[in-house]
């Protein structure tokens, strides 16, 4: 068994890897994800999972209901980490898999993979907490920035965590954005991460908070037709019920964290293409308490005041 | 989140927990009782949105959940739910609350056709929580309905004895209920939840609505009761309202940090975030039947 194949056994425990591991296993994984493109193609047949957040057995829930990889083929479109209690085992999981088989699995930047959102929403916290030091973070938000932003499967489905962006008319302009940096605060990278479709608005709106953009049925309407694209594939936001079509189906927002925040009830879902496309989601909920490695926790009274 | 009691406790306290799944307490004339459910799904969201003449809601609102406390003997109600207070968030409708961000954004070129949102994406309520007092005009005819009075919450001197709260009494039940909650698109937290403690002598209550805007504000709006247990006609429920509120660069020349890590837990943050409102009211259990 290589030493891959032995990391991989590792964290499919849920054992995080050592410090040096992390370090080596990030290195190799920049050298696949350097020579992706910003709108990766990607082959049918092909299962697309949204957020995971750190929800570790959740996603070995998600693996068992999808197929393993390789044999199953993977999308996951970003927001690994953060509010979860594994965001560190997750995210290796996955990259592991991606450098064991890179071709089998394709991984796309959320909003949560930068290094100023990490540190508020918990991934920071937990590598600290995990390592003693702030490394092996510095590994993972750097390779963050080499993640691709977008993916394209079989030219007809466009796959994005967030949504669109009003400087984005044309696919080719998404392959134009230099994408190994920190995620701006503003412009094209910004909003394919951030952005989310909005029932109240037919073009453009502004949400507000004064910063982020909605965008309605018009917007996607010239953005499928010019771009040749049956729909959008994007994750980001919650949905109870695991996945949501909008816009007469010109986009669907995919979410693979069930119950999420382990108190929202909710259930996940995956989407499944089949090699002609043909959509099937598979729903499902959170892994069941005895397959956790540790038992819930359940918070002594407390005499707050 | 299930609390290990003594029942020999229990017992010694004259309390009895409830029956049928339910989760909770009866215990010197009161019944207290907290349910904890999932999020409402997508129909029910479109129909709270419907009622309450809404496109917006926060992301979790957990709107089968709520914490209930009824005095038998004279029908008196508290309780809390999520419903009534975005019910209070519509009606209050502050203005939004600019990100950092939003600054670089206004010299941005915009697209055709942009249309600016302004709901209070903070979900920010001045709600204390509802209450009636429910006499059954009939005891012994149940089809007939209950009339419903409103509960009158009296301003007051008195203050809640917190030195009094900090003793250590054994805990008969204890739960948290979030009612509502939304991540701003990952720019804070906008949170509103109660807890509760029943003691032998007492019970008491915090329902907090906690905001954090990265780089911006915090605000806090704690509403806390207190209820001694007395089987006189001197019973009461204390309610202190109190809202903080506080700008992370006033904090900041104070020489607190600025970052919004710092900022995760809101009993910390609340000392040092300076009172906006704050009051005293009664209730008295007596004088309703």
């Amino acid at each position: 068994m290589s030493d891959l194949d032995r990391q991989i056994e590792q964290l499919k425990r849920c054992e995080p890897l050592k410090e040096s591991e992390v370090k080596a296993l990030c290195l190799k994984a920049m050298e696949i994800l350097v020579e992706e493109s910003n709108v990766q193609r990607v082959d049918a047949p092909v299962t697309i999972c949204g957020d995971i957040h750190g929800q570790f057995y959740d996603m070995k829930e998600l693996f068992r209901v999808g197929g393993d990889c390789p044999k199953t083929k993977y999308l996951f479109l970003g927001d690994f980490v953060d509010r979860g209690y594994s965001s560190v085992e997750t995210f290796l999981l996955l990259l592991a898999l991606k450098v064991r088989y890179p071709d089998r699995i394709t991984l796309i930047r959320g909003n949560h993979e930068s290094r100023q959102i990490t540190q508020v929403y918990g991934f920071y916290d937990e590598c600290l907490r995990k390592y003693g030091s702030a490394n092996v973070w510095r590994y993972c938000t750097d390779i963050f920035d080499y993640l691709s932003l977008s993916a394209l499967i079989e030219n007809k489905v466009f796959s994005v965590h967030g949504g669109l962006s009003p400087a984005i008319l044309t696919l080719d302009q998404i392959r134009t954005i230099d994408r190994k940096q920190e995620v701006p605060h503003d412009g094209a990278m910004c909003e394919l991460l951030w952005s989310d479709p909005e029932e109240t608005v037919d073009g453009w709106g502004l949400s507000p908070r004064g910063a982020g953009y909605l965008f309605g049925g018009s917007v996607l309407t010239s953005f499928n037709h010019s771009n040749n694209i049956d729909y959008i594939c994007r994750a980001h936001q919650l949905v109870m019920e695991g996945y949501k079509w909008m816009f007469n189906n010109q986009i669907v927002t995919v979410w693979s964290a069930p119950n999420y925040c382990y108190r929202c009830g909710n259930v996940a879902a995956i989407l499944e293409l089949d090699e002609n496309l043909n959509k099937q989601f598979q729903v499902f909920d959170a892994a069941p308490q005895e397959s956790r490695g540790a038992p819930a926790k359940k918070p002594a009274p407390d005499y707050f005041l | 989140m299930e609390v290990v009691v003594d029942e020999n406790e229990l017992k010694a306290a004259g309390a009895r927990r409830l029956e049928d799944g339910r989760f909770g307490l009866r215990i010197h004339g009161w019944e207290i009782e907290s349910r904890k459910r999932s999020i409402l799904n997508s129909s029910s969201l479109l129909e709270w949105e419907h009622r309450l003449g809404t496109s917006h809601m926060p992301e979790m609102v957990f709107g089968n959940s709520s914490l209930t406390l009824k005095h038998l003997s004279t029908g008196t109600v508290i309780h809390f739910n999520a419903f009534d207070a975005l019910a209070g968030w519509k009606k209050e409708a502050l203005p939004p609350v600019e990100v950092p961000a939003a600054a670089k954004w206004k010299f941005r070129s915009k697209p055709s056709q942009q249309v600016i949102l302004d709901y209070d994406y903070t979900f920010t309520s001045p709600y204390s929580g509802s209450g009636a007092v429910e006499i059954q005009a009939e005891p012994e005819i149940e089809r007939v309905p209950k009339v419903k009075d409103d509960l009158h919450w009296v301003d007051c001197e008195e203050q809640i004895d917190l030195v009094a709260l900090a003793v250590k009494e054994p805990i008969l039940f204890y739960d948290e209920v979030i009612l509502y909650e939304d991540e701003l698109a990952d720019n804070g937290v906008s949170l509103l939840t109660v807890k509760v403690r029943v003691m032998p002598s007492c019970w008491f209550l915090l329902l907090r609505f906690w905001l954090r805007v990265d780089g911006v504000l915090m605000r806090l709006r704690d509403t806390r009761m207190h209820c001694i247990f007395q089987d006189n006609e001197k019973s009461f429920i204390l309610r202190q309202i109190c809202w903080r509120e506080g700008r992370l660069e006033a904090l900041s020349s104070k020489g607190y940090p600025y970052d919004a890590a710092s900022y995760n837990d809101p009993s910390i943050v609340g000392q040092r975030l300076p009172i906006v409102m704050q009051r005293s009211q009664k209730l008295l259990l007596s004088d309703n039947s």
